[in-house]
């Protein structure tokens, strides 16, 4: 894996996240992140991204979530920044995987999906932006 | 996301294919649902061609997995990508929810005969 960093800011609207998965790809591919970081890394900012664009925002139009890539060493380290209501999704109750299905929960599924695919993964207000950071060692 | 359905017999086979993702979802959820509130009780879901899921289309996985429970009916989800796999067991919907490794064994699973 190469060092290297990218920023990539992009309108809060769900069909961006494509565009951003793309670039986050072709990010990787030019880095020699290996395929499967690369995929977990693209779920979790999925997921964090999308958490930030649907719940942080009372209207959306004209926001914007700034998303940054670093590859340092042997770890990739991810971050998503927005200047929606404060929010912290690591809050969120996780979801009772062992629960029969009618009493599965909706909720919480895709904050445990990074959690599980990241080994780390951070929140702080910074004045008045949420980041969540998350990291991921190359094995 | 294409969303196309085939009548097998009695059982529904919904085929969907590339990402299902939160821009996707909706799409997916209104007609994985409708076809439940249709009356379909058999339904199969072919993922041989979905390559990625975010929670956004989990969720409407279990959305259908728990509107089949209480009206007797069975949704099978089969030819799940390795990395997609991954993310259903990650989940534990791999506990609660019918998968299988090719469309014939989750049509024979349903009863259903298939051609040699």
């Amino acid at each position: 894996m190469h060092e290297g960093s990218i920023s990539i800011r992009i309108e809060a609207d769900v069909r961006e996240i494509e565009r951003l998965n793309r670039l986050v790809r072709q990010f990787g591919e030019l880095h020699d992140v290996p395929s499967r970081t690369l995929y977990a890394v693209n779920l979790a900012l999925d997921e964090l991204v999308t958490n930030a664009m649907l719940y942080g925002f009372d209207d959306a139009s004209g926001k914007d979530v700034l998303v940054r890539i670093e590859t340092a060493g042997h770890e990739l380290v991810a971050s998503v920044h927005d200047g929606g209501k404060p929010f912290n999704p690591l809050d969120v109750k996780p979801p009772d995987l062992n629960a029969p299905l009618e009493d599965r929960e909706l909720g919480g599924l895709g904050i445990h999906l990074v959690r599980s695919l990241m080994d780390q993964v951070t929140y702080r207000r910074d004045g008045d932006q949420n980041v969540l950071t998350v990291r991921k060692k190359i094995r | 996301m294409q969303i196309k359905e085939e009548k097998h017999g009695d059982v529904m086979i919904v085929n969907i294919d590339d990402h299902l993702d939160t821009a996707a979802a909706p799409q997916f959820e209104q007609r994985l649902l409708g076809l439940i509130d249709a009356g379909e009780r058999k339904v199969l879901v072919d993922c041989s061609k979905l390559e990625y899921v975010n929670s956004a289309g989990l969720k409407v996985f279990l959305l259908a997995a728990k509107k089949l429970e209480p009206v007797k009916g069975t949704m099978i989800i089969s030819c799940l990508a390795p990395s997609v796999l991954m993310i259903f067991e990650m989940i534990g919907f791999t506990r609660i929810m019918k998968i299988s490794p090719t469309r014939e064994d989750a049509l024979r699973a349903f009863g259903a005969t298939v051609a040699t």
